[in-house]
């Protein structure tokens, strides 16, 4: 045991800062952001326009604070299929409130409220009536989705108050409001995920549901809070789209959506099997899912390439992040 | 007039006429089972003879369909895994329930992470906390941050071990606990459990190893086909006895060998 144990240290001692850098995800992923803003560049300099990068980093914010709760919930070792339904139905609740007349402090906390009330139901659906979470959360996708065109009667919610958009659309310093909102929200994920027990039990019940079991984790109510964080956060997401283009529209979601959500934790590095994975890696995946939307329309390629790039991307992503991985515990072994 | 009794503490762990099925399956039946303070008490017996579905019963993850379970000679009923921690209860899994991704400091402070206020954990206490068990336990695995997926096996079922001795409860159950160690390595195990017999606690080991059960522990229950079918000191029993139980060429106790179930 003496002699592996000078093995690991040997081994570990070798590793440079660099070279743990060079091995995370988000590394690589920012090297795919320069690559995607230099050829787009080149094709059209309008790329590295002030304004254009700030469009970028406004549609990112969607993505990432989707983001936040649904990489939460996979590295718990769930999965929400619901988000992109529960996106519209965070809108549209908050819109229909304020065109009532009601203070936008309240519409804000109802659209959260009701993404919350969707993630509990996904909660009792998977653990009371043990329907798998892809079928169960596909279920309430498809059921929230239909409530709201009957609520709507598929009209979009306007008129909405001027101080509700300015929380959309306004800037300090050029910065969006928006952008602020999802770094403090970032923030609070990354606190939640490395600096509390809840984060730790969280990677546990991710890496290994039956150890989290044997060491007396409440694994249940974990999955609860997972599950309505992360339909929280579609809510919120869906609030802060409604301020942003000033209506509540109920064809905001969709499968589209849920699948870009999925796509930006997955290439920001969370593991599909639970467990690992960071906030600032779906914070870069949610800019590089952004970054190449517009990099494509700025360049002028045709809108099918989009799906066909970020296709290839996903699977690249998570190959080479398991080969990274086996590599790495290979060479400690 | 009353007689004067001889002051004997009750046994840290009963099991009484413990039964268990699965569906049609029966798994356990009839099984009594006495663990004593400051003792090592081993279960043996044959693939399949329900050593297992007792440790899982004795730790909350089963709960039985007949008979009692006492703690200090209370009757008690085990819900799950947490109300066994809370009942003294700590347990080293067969499967080690370990969690790969996370790293050896933080995977033997799961069930009881130290907290610095009321949310916030606090990580600097939880290594030093580990690096000291690991310390005082003689056991060299690195550093306490390395990730559990990076030791070999031997290192895991060590490092379960310090987990459970961290938690410092007054009772430690362990399934096959020397499974993938080497012959320096069991015997190293053999001394903390002597260490922990000498701190009063119950320890109660499964285990297929017939050296490693002659050479540490007090007594040893026999388990048979769902069956505990005799329990015996180790001092006055041999090998030759305990494989002629295991197998069934030794005819087992007709009631239960303990006195204390009479």
């Amino acid at each position: 045991m003496a002699s592996e144990q000078a093995e690991h240290q040997s081994s570990t001692a070798s590793q440079g800062v660099l070279s743990e850098l060079m091995l995370r995800q988000e590394t690589t992923l920012l090297a795919v952001i320069v690559a995607v803003g230099i050829v787009a560049t080149l094709r059209n300099p309008a790329f590295l326009n002030p304004a254009n990068l700030t469009d970028i980093a406004r549609a990112a914010v969607i993505y990432f604070v989707m983001g936040c709760g649904a990489s939460l919930l996979m590295i718990g070792g769930g999965l929400d299929f619901s988000v992109g339904a529960v996106f519209t139905l965070g809108g549209i609740i908050c819109a229909w409130l304020l065109v009532w007349g009601a203070p936008w402090p309240l519409a804000v906390l109802a659209g959260v409220a009701a993404g919350a009330a969707v993630g509990y139901v996904n909660s009792v659906i998977i653990e009371r009536l043990h329907v798998p979470p892809i079928i169960a959360t596909l279920g309430t996708f498809f059921i929230v989705g239909g409530l709201c065109v009957q609520f709507t009667g598929g009209e979009d919610i306007v008129p909405l108050p001027e101080t509700f958009q300015a929380l959309g659309q306004g800037a300090v310093l050029g910065v969006p409001y928006i952008v602020l909102y999802a770094i403090a929200l970032g923030l609070l994920f990354w606190f939640l995920l490395e600096q509390t027990p809840f984060g730790v039990e969280t990677r546990a019940l991710g890496g290994n549901r039956k150890a989290a079991i044997a060491n007396g984790l409440k694994v249940n109510r974990l999955d609860t809070i997972l599950y309505v964080t992360a339909g929280a956060t579609a809510g919120l997401a869906g609030v802060i789209y409604a301020a942003r283009v000033g209506s509540g529209q109920v064809a905001a979601g969709g499968p589209s959506v849920t699948l870009s959500v999925v796509t930006a934790v997955l290439i920001g590095g969370i593991s599909l099997l639970g467990g690992l994975g960071t906030i600032t890696g779906v914070a870069v995946g949610a800019l590089l899912l952004s970054a190449i939307d517009n990099a494509l329309i700025v360049a002028s390629v045709p809108p099918q390439y989009n799906s066909i790039i970020i296709g290839a991307i996903l699977i690249c992503a998570v190959a080479v992040d398991h080969m990274r991985r086996e590599r790495l515990y290979k060479r400690r072994r | 007039m009353a007689i004067a009794q001889p002051d004997i503490p009750a046994p840290a762990l009963e099991m009484r006429g413990v039964g268990k099925s699965f569906g049609n399956v029966k798994a356990l039946s009839n099984v009594d089972i006495t663990a004593g303070v400051a003792e090592i008490h081993a279960i043996v017996g044959d693939n399949g003879a329900g050593k297992s579905t007792t440790l899982k019963i004795m730790c909350g993850i089963f709960r039985p369909d007949q008979g009692q379970l006492r703690l200090g000679g209370k009757s008690v009923e085990i819900r799950d895994a947490s109300a066994a921690h809370h009942l003294g209860i700590s347990v080293v899994h067969q499967d080690l329930a370990l969690v790969e991704c996370l790293d050896i400091a933080t995977n033997m402070a799961l069930g009881a992470i130290p907290r610095r206020g009321r949310f916030r954990l606090d990580r600097r206490r939880m290594e030093t906390e580990a690096a000291k068990v690991l310390d005082d336990l003689k056991i060299r695995v690195g550093s306490v941050r390395t990730q559990i997926g990076l030791l070999s096996g031997g290192e895991r079922q060590i490092v379960a071990i310090a987990r459970a001795v961290r938690m410092d409860l007054p009772i430690m159950l362990l399934d096959e606990p020397t499974a993938a160690l080497g012959v320096r390595e069991t015997a190293h195990v053999g001394e903390i459990l002597g260490e922990l017999r000498q701190q009063g606690k119950a320890v109660i080991c499964i285990s297929h190893d017939m050296d490693f059960v002659f050479r540490n522990s007090d007594s040893i229950t026999v388990m048979r086909l769902g069956r505990s079918v005799a329990t015996r000191r180790t001092k006055d029993t041999s090998r030759d006895e305990i494989i002629g139980l295991i197998t069934g060429a030794i005819q087992g106790d007709t009631a239960s060998s303990d006195p204390t179930f009479a």
